[in-house]
């Protein structure tokens, strides 16, 4: 009688462990996700900041290169104006296509090449290109794990529990992953 | 064929549980070496000689738990990355923290022409990464950017606590050894209150625990570089950066350094005493890991 008992409150102790592990564990991961898709727009956002400084430099020096600098600034006004977090990372890729551009251009002006000012905001957002990327390639693995725990036994079950979904994936066209080269070597 | 099995959490428990194990094991040793060391020379004064010793040991156990990032960074002559000067290291490190979602290091700069880097600390909220004035000037972006992501996968995987304690204790049992072994040949002759078999397990004591100490540092790090590897692949998803940077330190030609000390190898990307008694794996072995990635 008295080990039924002990059976019975080892196994109660047990599943209110469990219980209680994979609640925060689903917080936990779900908050991650969260934080990450925010990250993404803060690096978006910086991004985004350090184009109208670069414009400035880039009129002191070349100013008759009217067309590439349009292009930046209207590829910055869609990138600031889109709504979505999928509308901006498309407009960041015509930002990138025009950057691109406007660097090649600077190639044929030696004295911005050779301003630092130019060259700080140039390294600055080749790096900014590189953290939107880790951005979104965290916020895929976190949802990953989170998918993960939601798909494997005995995550499945709690999942059902708490009415936890898998969540999606950010959509990445494959050709995006190819970072356009702004070389300056 | 070493098997490199790569489970990261796995990893983390064990160096949490391993770190916590070395630092009671290396008390237990210094208590143990104060008893002999109080039977040998001076049995009437056994109680102090004991207290003394644990107070030490606990003390230096956790002094150099909480300081180990500024006891590394201080043995080779680091300085503190300033953001204007370094703007590269910082823009990647901080890449390398949104891919990884982990908390900022501090950054360090050492003075030496070799191409190499450490991380230290006792966890992620409280890390260094440090690289050499050589890995910045040799090294371009890409090739940085896997180093650094190196370094940070060691912090991420908790190796930072393990090896750095293992390195400060490692030149405490030197240091007590010797501090033992030179006390017996200064106070030979005088008196006839030691006992000659305490004596005796005294010197052993003395001229293993380094040995045995030696070992361990030795063991602990082969296999973490190629995790560390492997985790740095994960964060930059670019094998080539890493590889290059390998090649380079392969062919790079500067004198071994003689200002870092042997206890902080261990925590280095690459070995800085070139062909040395290694504490990391061959370059060639793990360039032809990643290049299977």
């Amino acid at each position: 009688m008295l080990l039924w008992l002990w059976i019975l409150i080892i196994v109660a102790v047990l599943i209110g462990g469990a219980l209680f592990y994979y609640f925060n564990r689903f917080a936990l991961l779900g908050n991650r996700i969260d934080n990450s898709l925010s990250q993404i727009d803060v690096q978006l956002k910086r991004r985004a900041d350090l184009i109208p400084n670069l414009i400035e430099t880039v009129k002191g020096f070349a100013k008759h290169e009217k067309e590439a600098i349009k292009a930046v600034t209207d590829a910055r006004k869609a990138l600031v104006g889109a709504k979505d977090i999928e509308g901006k990372i498309k407009a960041d890729k015509g930002l990138e296509g025009a950057l691109g551009r406007l660097f090649a251009i600077a190639e044929g002006y030696p004295d911005l090449k050779a301003n630092t000012n130019f060259l700080e905001l140039q390294r600055e957002l080749t790096s900014t290109e590189d953290k939107v990327a880790y951005s979104r390639q965290f916020y895929n693995d976190s949802i990953l794990s989170y998918n993960n725990l939601c798909k494997t036994f005995p995550g499945i079950m709690f999942a059902g529990l708490y009415g936890k979904k898998e969540r999606e994936y950010l959509q990445l066209v494959e050709a995006e992953k190819k970072v356009v080269k702004v070389s300056f070597d | 064929m070493e098997q490199v099995h790569i489970d990261f959490r796995d990893q983390i428990s064990r160096n949490k549980r391993n770190s916590f194990f070395l630092m009671f094991v290396v008390v237990c040793v210094l208590v143990l070496f104060g008893y002999v060391i109080s039977l040998a020379f001076e049995p009437g004064f056994f109680f102090i000689i004991m207290i003394i010793a644990i107070v030490f040991s606990l003390s230096y156990t956790l002094l150099s738990y909480y300081n180990s990032d500024k006891i590394a960074v201080a043995s080779v002559r680091a300085k503190n990355a300033s953001r204007a000067e370094h703007g590269d290291f910082y823009r990647l490190v901080e890449g390398l923290t949104i891919a990884s979602g982990m908390p900022m290091p501090t950054l360090y700069v050492m003075p030496s022409e070799q191409i190499n880097a450490f991380a230290s600390g006792r966890d992620p909220q409280h890390a260094v990464i440090c690289v050499t004035k050589g890995a910045l000037e040799k090294l371009d972006r890409r090739e940085l950017e896997g180093v650094l992501a190196h370094e940070l996968s060691h912090v991420a995987n908790y190796d930072i606590r393990y090896i750095t304690l293992v390195t400060v204790m490692v030149g405490m049992v030197a240091i007590i050894s010797e501090l033992f072994l030179r006390s017996l040949w200064f106070s030979s002759g005088d008196g006839d209150s030691k006992n000659p078999i305490f004596i005796f397990i005294g010197i052993a004591l003395a001229i293993l625990a380094p040995i045995v100490v030696q070992l361990v540092q030795l063991a602990i790090s082969r296999k973490r570089e190629y995790v560390a590897d492997a985790t740095a692949v994960k964060y930059t998803r670019n094998p080539s950066g890493l590889i290059k940077a390998l090649e380079k330190i392969k062919v790079d030609v500067v004198k071994p350094e003689k200002k870092i000390s042997k206890a902080v190898a261990p925590l280095f990307f690459a070995n800085p005493f070139k062909g040395m008694a290694s504490t990391h794996p061959p370059l060639d072995k793990r360039i032809e890991i990643l290049k299977r990635m």
